[in-house]
């Protein structure tokens, strides 16, 4: 503790779960956007990584709400907030924000694009299998061409409604800090902006280092064109994500609120390794350095300097700074926003505990849950172009 | 209509149904009467028995100990924060005793130095303080007073002394800037010490024509924050009041 600070400011509230929260969310928004490149704008280099995306979406999703159960206490009470909604309550109406998002976007998508696997593995199956897929398919088996192609129509159009309601789940999240006005290093209007591109770059990061590392363990070849467009869509989404957060930072200084004396000390001193150093130097510029020279992002010539193996490498180690730096950033919000006194006057401390609730083992856990989870779904509905079924006999 | 639809608007509609059913079933009949919560929280809560008999219950029979406590530094703490609701002891008072504690975990829950807690407030190390030896042997709860009067400052006001030893005041004496009579030791509530009241008791050091060390930083007392006592933009115990 530093200067003087409030007795209720001694301990931070909303620890390293709280942190977790919007990174995961932002993780299932930016993994959202990049399926619709594919889907909706029809970039046909990413193609490879569309259902990959759609999956590692739904993972992180299904693991996002559950930092928040934990940390909240009585996850057995949570389906209240959907039986008694508060609309007053930007928190409380998240329940429905989540399950907008998960039942009808990611979901219907989902079951869209692979109704056409699931009736066909559930004609190959036996047994358990059988009936496994059939009730994924919820009866619907009809695999005419009329029936494939308003599959794809209708997955083209909840894409479309899927990509204002990725900003949604994302930007509420930046709502929800941006809209506290009683502390200066929340309230600001552009948060969820920031919020919002900084997801689209971890999403992004995310499922580069998944296509890469899983290829690699499948023994497969790399889809280097598909790798070189994703790095591609990284290295600009990380500069318009840095652009914002340069005007934010310039407007706060141009601004030089009462509060400014003290968020210059947050800066200086407990911040100064989370932000500087790993959200600014290594998880921003030394990744968008390195993309805008070896990437095809500024010359195509760039690529062919260096091979391809490097390229992966280089590709693989940006992304896993770049999940450096986001996560950087959810810390020095969350956290940040917390450290210095509503006095303006003192600065206190945190540390994260190991075990319990909330401590870094728990973190840990729910950082990996949605690998697992992952790793389930890709076994039962194989992502990779080379798994996809031959075109059913005609019936 | 694709199949498709049918299945799933199926499927949607099964699910709103059972969403319905289990809402008509789970939310309380009052809810939302009086606000964002079950009016008949109010009325059960209220038909829960009472666990505590309040002080005037305990001043009946044990006037003696309430009196001492009502001029003590312990008078604002009512005698159920330390021996627990006492409904039942004063319903039947031969048979059930209230506790009290005597352990040297207890006390500490007020008086162990946090520093959230107010300065002035008495805090102790529990591990330095006195090891092993029960509060109750040196302090009588019910008249708290110390046994000793404390000689320093930092007895109660161990935050402000720890700041200001990594402070450019760390030098100064206490009592250099704040004038505490020697009766503030004991009653440290009727009798508090005073802040200086000027801007030229800081000048004595600051101001440009002051007689002091040249590294002090110097300002014209007469035109800097006119308006504002020093202490009231510069917190004098912090090193950030350089």
């Amino acid at each position: 503790m530093q200067g003087y600070i409030y007795p209720n400011e001694f301990e931070l509230r909303w620890s390293l779960l709280i942190v977790l929260y919007p990174y995961l969310t932002g993780l299932v928004a930016g993994a959202f956007i990049l399926a619709s490149l594919a889907r909706v704008f029809n970039v046909k280099e990413v193609e490879p990584t569309y259902r990959l995306a759609l999956l590692t979406a739904l993972a992180f999703l299904i693991v996002a709400p559950l930092p928040l159960l934990a940390h909240l206490g009585h996850p057995e009470r949570s389906y209240e907030i959907f039986l008694t909604p508060n609309r007053q309550s930007a928190m409380a109406m998240f329940g429905f924000v989540y399950a907008w998002y998960l039942m009808v976007v990611l979901l219907l998508e989902i079951w869209f694009d692979y109704r056409r696997d699931f009736v066909l593995r559930a004609r190959e199956a036996t047994g358990p299998r059988k009936w496994f897929y059939y009730a994924l398919t919820l009866g619907s088996t009809d695999l005419s061409d009329r029936a494939l192609r308003f599959d794809d129509k209708a997955g083209r159009w909840i894409t479309i409604i899927g990509i204002p309601s990725a900003f949604l789940l994302h930007g509420y999240v930046g709502f929800i800090f941006g809209s506290i006005k009683a502390n200066p290093w929340w309230s600001s209007v552009l948060m969820p902006v920031v919020f919002l591109f900084s997801a689209i770059v971890s999403g992004i990061a995310l499922v580069l280092i998944i296509y890469l590392v899983a290829t690699l363990f499948r023994g497969k070849k790399v889809d280097m064109g598909c790798a070189d467009k994703l790095a591609t869509f990284l290295f600009f989404a990380m500069l318009v994500d840095f652009s914002l957060e340069m005007l934010d930072f310039i407007h706060r200084l141009y601004e030089s609120e009462e509060s400014i004396e003290i968020l210059s000390q947050l800066i200086e001193g407990r911040l100064f390794v989370s932000l500087i150093v790993l959200q600014v130097v290594l998880g921003t510029l030394v990744p968008l350095i390195a993309l805008g020279v070896v990437s095809p992002a500024l010359s195509w010539r760039g690529t062919r300097k260096v091979p391809a193996e490097v390229r992966r490498l280089i590709y693989i180690g940006c992304a896993l700074l770049v999940q450096v730096g986001i996560f950087s950033i959810r810390w020095n919000v969350v956290i940040g926003g917390q450290l210095f006194s509503k006095s303006l006057r003192g600065l206190t401390v945190y540390k994260a505990e190991l075990l319990g609730v909330e401590g870094l083992l728990m973190a840990g856990a729910l950082v990996i849950l949605p690998f697992i989870i992952l790793g389930l779904l890709v076994k039962i509905m194989p992502p990779w172009p080379e798994d996809e079924l031959p075109a059913p006999p005609e019936v | 209509m694709p199949q498709q639809v049918t299945r799933l608007g199926i499927a949607f509609v099964a699910l709103a149904v059972v969403f319905v059913a289990v809402r008509q079933k789970l939310v309380p009949d009052t809810f939302g009467e009086a606000g964002h919560y079950r009016a008949a929280a109010v009325d059960s809560i209220a038909a829960q028995p009472l666990q505590y008999a309040g002080h005037e219950a305990c001043t009946m029979c044990h006037r003696p100990i309430a009196e001492k406590r009502s001029v003590s530094n312990h008078s604002g703490v009512s005698c159920e924060v330390c021996h627990g609701p006492a409904a039942e002891h004063v319903a039947a008072p031969g048979s059930v005793k209230p506790p009290a504690p005597r352990e040297r975990g207890f006390c500490p829950l007020c008086h162990g130095y946090n520093a959230s807690r107010p300065s002035g407030f008495p805090q102790i190390d529990p591990v330095a303080h006195n090891p092993m030896v029960p509060c109750m042997t040196c302090h009588d709860p019910h008249a708290p007073e110390p046994p000793v009067i404390p000689g320093a400052c930092r007895a109660c006001h161990g935050q402000i002394a720890s700041q200001k030893a990594v402070s450019h005041h760390a030098t100064l004496p206490c009592l250099t800037c704040h004038d505490a009579p020697d009766e503030h030791k004991a009653s440290p509530r009727t009798l508090r010490p005073d802040k200086p009241s000027s801007r030229d008791f800081c000048g004595t050091c600051h101001a440009e024509d002051a007689i002091s060390p040249s590294h002090i930083p110097r300002v014209d007392v007469s035109t800097h924050g006119e308006g504002y006592l020093c202490w009231q933009c510069h917190y004098p115990h912090h090193p950030e009041a350089e």
